[in-house]
């Protein structure tokens, strides 16, 4: 029997790709698979550590093609998975995952973003929005937990796995190059002792009993014959997926009512947008933040209510808009006026938030 | 000038090896020695001090790490030793080697030409337990004896800005204990400054405290 990976609350300071690796134990994760690339590797190195202090499993895998599909099967023979990746990894990852969102079944990746297109650089980017939201051949039925520090990175990861195992649709935790290498303190926890019951993991195949009598038979495909049997999985997955949308979907907003600009960004953008506008409130002007934290289901509602408060928008990502077009999508027909910040592969800070901002409301 | 001083130091992964590194060089090239800094990271080796190199430079600092512009093709890793590094204990004056990370530890230093027969060199692990892998005593003993040779311990816990004097006289406590059952003295306590200032000369175990300037948070990794 493992024992308890943190008996207290404990401050602690480390890297991001450290917590993951925590974050997973205290979730009571039974499995990592895994095929290195940076800036992710940390978080092997330490489940490798600590994996055999506390009865857990690691396989390195040949690829990421065999690290996803390896997640599958850890998943599927009822075993808390997850696997991590970046950049042209996670391109290689869609494949298994999409026959994950096919299957409904509730695979854990961690994405810790790099530069791209292709290898690019290993340091930071927020250019695998489009491909971790909506990637891989399919409808998209996947949620992604996009994080802006090492403590959200720990609640989030924690959650990812309550998440999955719930709902069934594979699960994402967003993070980027950044937030794996950067150090700040956090506080470890136990989750029982915050409340969070961890949802038992159960074998989907393998199961006791006799199928067809004791038990319905476990027929898991990623393959249909026909158009109409495929349309008929797909509508009632996607059903559900609408369903349960409004209660996975989460964000954080302040200032906005009197705000005569909105910033909007997520991950750890974010930590910059907030820092703009704390300044600014300040200096005594009226700027807001508005922050999906799950890009995939988006808050629809409270996006649609932003965007039609003909408040202008300012959107800020260190990609060339890979969010923005998920907030059009979601925006529909209003009217809001739409300033963007982009910066494909690279860091924004607090100053130049302010400055763009500035900019817009001269 | 009193004798030369050879000091390599090693730990884990963010546990302050760097930044403990390059205080100590500046410190002694404050005190008029002359001083060469040498970061022996094979891992990352574009990233560690890549960017404050030209202001320890300025300082009075003798730097040898790779620039990016020098290692074109590398990517972002790439196990390599810059070709001055192996010879950096010929140097005249002060060496300060910062190794850094992954599994060799200290056996990094086999790279270096005399470093198995330098009379000066002292290998310190830097101990942060604030990290949970260098937490306690026994974390500290099992962690220390997979680096290979090491003659003293380093106490650098902190918690970033929530660091206080307190906690750095605990960490103080646990690393003295764990330096003692590992038979090694404790080279110093490293605190920021204002934290130094309030514990004061020496911490709670009687260590010599030095006092840091956060310069690695301009680096990366």
């Amino acid at each position: 029997m493992s024992k308890k990976i943190v008996e207290q609350d404990k401050r602690a300071f480390m890297t991001g790709n450290e917590v993951v690796a925590w974050a997973a134990l205290a979730a009571d994760a039974d499995i990592m698979y895994g095929y290195p690339i940076t800036p992710q590797n940390e978080i092997m190195h330490y489940w490798t550590r600590l994996a055999p202090k506390y009865n857990k499993n690691f396989l390195q895998t040949e690829d990421e093609l065999s690290a996803g599909f390896t997640t599958i099967g850890g998943v599927m023979a009822g075993r808390k998975s997850f696997t991590a990746t970046a950049g042209p990894g996670n391109t290689l990852m869609q494949e298994p995952m999409s026959m994950a969102e096919m299957m409904r079944l509730p695979t854990v990746v961690i994405v810790q973003q790099r530069g791209g297109p292709s290898t690019a650089t290993v340091i930071y980017s927020q250019q695998e929005v489009t491909m971790t939201t909506i990637g891989g051949n399919g409808e998209g039925m996947r949620i992604v937990y996009s994080t802006s520090s090492h403590q959200e990175l720990y609640d989030y990861t924690i959650k990812a796995f309550n998440t999955a195992w719930k709902y069934r649709f594979p699960t994402f935790v967003l993070g980027d190059g950044y937030q794996a290498k950067m150090r700040e303190p956090l506080t470890l926890y136990d989750p029982e002792s915050r409340g969070i019951e961890l949802i038992p993991s159960q074998p989907f195949v393998g199961a006791e009993g006799v199928p067809g009598k004791d038990r319905p038979p476990a027929h898991f495909r990623n393959t249909y014959s026909m158009e109409e049997e495929l349309y008929e999985i797909l509508t009632d997955a996607l059903q559900v997926y609408e369903k349960i949308s409004p209660e996975v979907a989460e964000y954080q907003s302040s200032g906005i009512e009197d705000a005569e600009l909105v910033i909007v960004g997520h991950g750890i953008v974010f930590r910059a947008i907030r820092a703009a506008v704390e300044a600014m409130r300040e200096k005594g002007m009226r700027v807001g933040y508005f922050r999906p934290v799950t890009l995939r289901p988006l808050p629809v509602p409270q996006i649609k209510e932003l965007m039609s408060s003909n408040k202008p928008i300012l959107m800020v990502e260190s990609s060339q808009g890979q969010l923005t077009r998920l907030f059009k999508e979601a925006a529909y027909g209003s009217t809001s006026e739409m300033h963007t910040l982009f910066k494909p592969g690279v860091g924004i800070t607090a100053e130049e938030v302010e400055a763009a901002a500035r900019e817009i409301l001269k | 000038m009193s004798k030369r001083i050879v000091e390599a130091y090693t730990g884990e992964y963010a546990g302050g090896k760097s930044e403990n590194a390059l205080n100590r060089a500046l410190a002694l090239a404050r005190l008029g020695r002359k001083v060469t800094l040498v970061d022996l990271d094979i891992v990352e080796p574009v990233y560690t001090l890549r960017p404050i190199q030209e202001e320890l430079k300025a300082l009075g600092v003798n730097v040898i790490a790779w620039k990016t512009r020098e290692t074109v093709g590398l990517g972002e890793a790439g196990t390599t030793l810059k070709p001055g590094a192996r010879w950096a204990l010929r140097h005249e004056g002060d060496i300060i080697l910062d190794i850094g990370y992954g599994v060799e530890g200290t056996r990094t230093l086999n790279l270096l030409e005399g470093a198995g027969t330098d009379p000066d060199l002292q290998v310190i692990a830097v101990i942060n337990t604030s990290r949970p892998m260098t937490a306690g005593v026994g974390d500290i003993i099992e962690h220390v004896g997979e680096l290979g040779r090491v003659d003293a311990l380093l106490n650098n816990t902190h918690l970033s800005d929530e660091t206080t004097a307190e906690l750095v006289q605990e960490g103080a406590r646990v690393v003295t204990e764990a330096a003692r059952r590992l038979g090694l003295p404790v080279a110093a306590t490293a605190a920021v400054a204002g934290i130094a200032e309030e514990i004061g000369p020496v911490d709670c175990m009687g260590n010599p405290v030095r006092v840091l300037t956060r310069f690695m948070q301009k680096a990366f990794w």
